[in-house]
């Protein structure tokens, strides 16, 4: 018999309400909560400042279904920030800046690749240990300091428009469509998939398991490299603590879109509802006032919520 | 399907398609093929019959390049061929359809039948989606799947996912299908669809070689039957030219070969261990069993009739869902710490991932299940452990230096002294044994039944699982067959012959 | 020629794990070497007795680790964990004005927290990393929203004994790290506990099809190194005298590099706890002497994540040639 759609939207429709719920719910206890909250501009602005987070949690999808983490997206996202900012300022070329924030992310994105896939180091810790690397020379190479004196053109990056429409936002469907078509129409692709769902066939198939491990984490890199370029220009400025704990907003996008840790399962779309709920959250808790130290409770409070979720639903 | 004599004859004259002469492979302690010789024709279904442990995977792996043969030759088309890795068999046309299937849950069907190897577009990297499909579709039609190749693997149920196992090997030109049990997870209904598929397949020429231990199935599908025994190959017939109980008796019929003789217990004690209505969420249902002080009752059946699980649920390790165990007399709550605190033992299958600490010393496995009845004030003293382990090593002859040693480089039969030995200091009353050979080389299997002999003339009870039928002929007092997740039979010693073990066993 | 198999004398002799242990030793020992030769400050009684109660504070919080760690899990929370205890503690001592009441509150906190840990790696069907990662921001955030960004400062000597008191001439942590030097080590080496959770690590399938009520010593292990954390917050409140929420935050990467370096598998049951104090005395060594040559202070997360990684690899060759 023929297998339609049918079948195959059922474990979707499953899914889909649980993260639509989230954020339906969120925007309409917000609402209510501060009369500022549902006004055009602030919603834009939850799309524009999602943007950042979106070119984290994309790649992190990626990697966390192949049973992998990411934990130094934060430091190197920093670290590529402080860069491209040193680069700016001593050439006055944005594209240069780019380049070298691309060189930092590509870089940590293969030593993190190598850790795990040719030495065999659990991700975690193995990006945990370049999270520290990374972080170490952030802090070395500002001294502490933020990076200053950027020149007023990158800020167009962040805060101009392109045909009306605000740039983050255009780097974010791009970025997007980008990562969608990689997953769902590349070969590579298929086999991020397999190195979750069965590694041994994938093996079998004679194809180069660990090469496509090491490209899954060197993307992450990539796009942490190009999240620099709209983090500095949002900020003017480069810090070298400003990324920490983003990698943790993108792993609770990536969780509360669906996304498993083990079933070599991934949902893009559930990853960019995702970040849209964390969007929401934090600009919600902004509002109220709750400092931004505090916002993560109520995301380290979602993700539990998540895993359990997805626990109980994968117990027969 | 049979063919007819004369195409029979003219096909016999040119050369097969491919052929094993002489095989030969050896394992440490176990001669696993010796001078085996087999034919594959072009559209033949040839059946390979044996008892587990016959040799039947262990020629299949020699075939599709898993194994090298310690002897013997390979010929392809009549010419000599050689098959060192995998890759080499790839070449030669020869897919195996495995049990364990390697799909990629979250893939479609055309993703996975094309693992690898998919069609790309002009942009580079990019799949051509057109042509993946359309050639998926293809593939399926050749078998008469009539399924959308966009359908997510992990939403298929085991028939069609083995259907795109049979796709995948066409889709890479697959002129011998190795098929392995294939219908042992399916129902009538897709059992006749395979058959349908395998009819098919035989029209275009591909070559089945087809294990099976579903008489019916050999006499409705097979055009030639292979029966190893022991490792040799002892008849190559035509169905027409043998019956069922021919059958049997040639997988069966053996020099009697006693490993280990004992005297069977003639006076039965007090009930240890009674089930009733058994029932877990693994497949098995309707279980009904008692073990008596004194006695050896074996649990037999094929692979996969589920005796294991009977032991896991039996023991708590799995989810009970109907029915009752009695052990000693009480009713027993189901978890392994209640088991083992009352005086069962699971000595599981696979001794080195679930019965033993690898880690860990032979002493600190040793009294691994009776650390609270050793030191019940919780106290731990590794001098009275030591003591103990030593006084298990020296009761089982088990062969280490002393009890610090890493159980991990001990032998097999040493190990699974080890494992016994935990449960002898755990003062348990019913031992359950789930295959207490297996990967034990033959002098060492006969102490390990006078263990077993020992534990229960010492007034224990044991259940013992094992697919080799004479083992459980010659040991037990008495038997169940399970087939399908059910007991089908159970055998009194004077009925226990492997002749109908196999007999209950088998699908009829 | 007897072939009998005759029990040889309990002797262990060189065992690898003596092997490993002294290798670390040694290593310690370079360290304080090259240190004493790069720098005059070095062997300065001031300086010795800074190291040690450093060591003997990351000791502290990384001991019940060292048990978590030891069962093949993980507890990314400590630092979290540290932070709130501490805080909390420190308001119940302003307010109650009781040391006591406020060393129940810490190490009460902590052990809750574990207590939250072990039961959602029990209950969750993600890895421990995963689970105690979410917990770690979640305390983390609680405690900034609970504490809004101030400071809880100045307590009474009795409690800042704790910290920066000494008796005969010691800091009164190091007594504290041999105290729970020797406890930890009867645990893990001389209860049934301490055994079962090796097996645990070592093959939880067999020590659950054993009688091991596995998901149980899970959850202990956690309250223990949760309490065990808050025991260590409490330490450290009362040497840096004040109490803010992110106190904790830069501990949790050295207290699992003190286990890991300390010769602990992360892959479960081995190591000894003796081994984490080694580690953690490494650790302190190797800060201490950055800060003694001057070597900018943005260096040490670098060098621990270097650290980390190499021990980690270290680990993993090891067992791939060794079993």
């Amino acid at each position: 018999m023929s297998t339609r759609g049918a079948i195959a939207t059922g474990t979707f429709i499953a899914r889909v309400p649980g993260v639509a719920v989230a954020l339906v719910l969120l925007i309409a206890a917000f609402s209510l909560a501060n009369p500022n909250f549902a006004t055009l501009s602030n919603l834009q602005n939850i799309l524009i400042q999602s943007t950042i987070l979106l070119l984290l949690a994309l790649p992190m999808t990626l990697i966390i279904m192949t049973e992998g983490l990411d934990l130094s997206m934060g430091a190197v996202l920093t670290l590529a920030s402080i860069a491209l900012a040193v680069t700016v300022i001593a050439t006055g070329s944005t594209a240069l800046g780019l380049a070298a924030a691309l060189c930092v992310g590509l870089g940590f994105g293969l030593l993190n690749g190598a850790l795990v896939a040719a030495l065999d180091i659990p991700p975690f810790i193995a990006t945990l240990g370049t999270l520290g690397i990374a972080q170490g020379l952030s802090l070395v190479a500002t001294d502490g300091q933020s990076v200053v004196g950027i020149p007023r053109g990158l800020q167009q990056v962040y805060g101009g428009t392109f045909a009306g429409v605000p740039i983050p936002i255009l780097i974010g469907i791009v970025a997007f469509a980008a990562v969608w078509l990689l997953l769902y129409r590349t070969r590579f692709g298929g086999y991020i998939f397999a190195l979750g769902g069965n590694r041994e066939a994938l093996k079998l198939a004679g194809v180069g398991d660990r090469a496509v491990l090491i490209a899954t984490y060197a993307v992450g890199g990539a796009m942490a490299g190009f999240a620099a370029l709209l983090m500095t220009a949002r900020m003017n400025s480069a810090h070298p603590t400003a990324g920490i704990g983003l990698e943790f907003d993108a792993i609770a996008a990536v969780a509360v879109g669906g996304t498993s840790f083990e079933r070599g399962n991934g949902w893009l779309t559930g990853t960019l509802l995702g970040v849209l709920v964390v969007g929401v959250l934090r600009n919600g808790l902004n509002l109220m006032a709750v400092p931004s130290s505090a916002q993560v409770a109520g995301i380290g409070a979602l993700v539990i919520a998540a895993l359990l979720i997805d626990g109980l639903r994968s117990r027969p | 399907m049979n063919v007819a004599p004369e195409a029979v004859a003219q096909r016999d004259r040119i050369a097969p398609l491919f052929e094993l002469r002489g095989i030969s492979k050896q394992f440490p302690g176990v001669q696993a093929l010796d001078d085996v010789s087999f034919e594959i024709a072009r559209g033949e279904v040839h059946m390979l019959l044996g008892e587990n442990g016959a040799g039947k995977s262990t020629l299949m792996k020699v075939l599709c390049g898993a194994y090298r043969a310690d002897a013997g030759e390979l010929f392809h088309n009549g010419e000599r061929a050689e098959i060192a890795t995998p890759a080499d068999a790839r070449r030669f046309g020869i897919a195996v359809i495995f049990q364990e299937f390697t799909l990629v849950p979250y893939l479609d069907i055309a993703q996975n039948i094309f693992l690898g190897r998919e069609p790309c577009s002009r942009v580079p990297g990019f799949v051509d989606r057109k042509r993946l499909y359309a050639d998926a579709r293809r593939m399926l039609e050749k078998i008469g799947f009539d399924i959308d190749p966009h359908t997510p693997v992990h939403q298929l149920g085991v028939a069609q996912q083995q259907l795109v196992e049979i796709a995948k090997a066409l889709s890479q030109d697959a002129r011998i299908l190795v098929m392995d049990e294939p219908t042992a997870a399916l129902s009538d209904r897709e059992t006749e669809r395979l058959f349908a598929i395998i009819a098919q397949l035989k029209k275009n020429g591909v070559a089945i070689v087809y294990i099976s231990h579903r008489l019916a199935e050999v006499f409705a599908l097979g055009d030639r039957i292979t029966v190893l025994r022991d490792g040799r190959k002892i008849a190559s017939v035509r169905p027409a030219e043998t019956s069922p109980d021919d059958l049997v008796r040639l997988m069966v019929g053996r020099a009697v070969d006693r490993t280990y003789a004992r005297e069977y217990c003639k006076e039965p004690g007090d009930v240890l261990l009674e089930v009733k209505n058994l029932a877990s969420d693994n497949g098995i249902a309707d279980i009904g069993l008692t073990v008596r002080a004194g006695e050896i009752v074996g649990l037999c059946g094929l692979v996969g009739s589920g005796r294991t699980e009977v032991a896991r649920a039996i023991f708590g390790a799995d989810r009970v869902t109907a029915g009752e165990i009695r052990l000693m007399g009480e009713s027993i709550a189901g978890s392994p710490e209640d088991s083992a605190r009352r005086g069962m033992a699971l000595i599981p299958e696979n001794r080195k991932q679930q019965g033993l600490a690898l880690g860990r010393s032979v002493g600190d496995n040793i009294v691994l299940a009776s650390l609270h009845r050793m030191f019940p004030s919780g106290i731990f003293v590794p001098a009275r452990a030591a003591k103990a382990a030593q006084a298990g090593i020296e009761q089982l002859r088990i062969a280490t230096p002393s009890p610090h040693r890493p159980v991990s480089v001990l032998s097999g039969g040493n190990q699974q002294k080890v494992v016994i030995a935990k449960w002898l200091n755990a003062a348990a009353r019913v031992f359950i044994f789930d295959e207490p050979t297996r990967g034990i080389d033959v002098g060492a299997k006969a102490e390990i039944f006078r263990l077993i002999d020992q534990l229960v003339q010492k007034g224990a009870g044991v259940l013992m699982i094992s697919s080799e039928q004479t083992e459980i002929v010659h040991v037990c007092d008495r038997a169940y067959v399970m087939r399908a997740g059910r007991i089908v039979g159970a055998l009194a010693r004077d009925e226990l012959t492997e002749a109908n073990i196999v007999r209950l066993g088998m699908h009829q | 020629m007897s072939a009998v198999t005759q029990a040889a004398p309990a002797r262990r002799g060189l065992s690898r794990e003596s092997v490993q242990f002294a290798w670390r030793v040694a290593a310690a020992l370079a360290v304080c070497i090259a240190l004493s030769l790069l720098s005059d400050a070095f062997l300065t009684t001031n300086n010795l007795l800074n190291v040690l109660r450093q060591t003997a504070l990351l000791f502290l919080m990384a001991s019940g680790l060292t048990l978590v760690i030891l069962t093949a899990g993980l507890d990314l929370s400590v630092g979290a964990n540290i932070g709130l205890s501490a805080c909390l503690a420190a308001i119940i001592i302003k307010s109650t004005g009781s040391p006591w009441l406020g060393v129940a509150t810490g190490v009460g906190c902590g052990a809750a927290v574990g207590l939250l840990n072990g039961v959602l790696v029990t209950a969750l069907r993600v890895p421990a990393f995963v689970a105690t990662y979410g917990m770690m921001w979640l305390i983390l955030g609680a405690t900034y929203f609970y504490m809004g960004g101030e400071t809880v400062h100045g307590f009474p000597p009795s409690f800042r004994q704790f910290g920066s008191g000494y008796f005969l001439g010691v800091p009164i942590p190091i007594y504290m790290m041999l105290l729970f030097l020797m406890l930890g080590t009867l645990f893990a080496q001389r209860t049934v506990w301490g055994q079962q959770i090796y097996a645990i690590g070592a093959n939880p399938v067999a020590a659950r099809l054993s009688g091991i009520p596995v998901e149980r010593r899970l959850v202990l292990v956690y309250v223990v190194s949760g309490a065990m954390a808050g025991l260590a917050s409490l330490i450290l409140l009362a040497r840096v005298n004040s109490a803010e929420a992110d106190i904790g935050e830069h501990f949790t990467l050295p207290a699992i590099a003190a286990v890991v370096i300390g010769g602990t598998s992360l892959f479960g049951g081995s190591g000894t706890i003796v081994g984490t104090l080694i580690g953690a005395l490494i650790l302190t060594l190797v800060v201490n002497g950055m800060n003694l040559l001057q070597i900018n202070a943005s260096w040490q997360p670098l060098v621990t994540g270097v650290i980390i990684l190499f021990a980690v690899w270290f680990d993993i060759r090891a067992r791939k040639s060794g079993n």
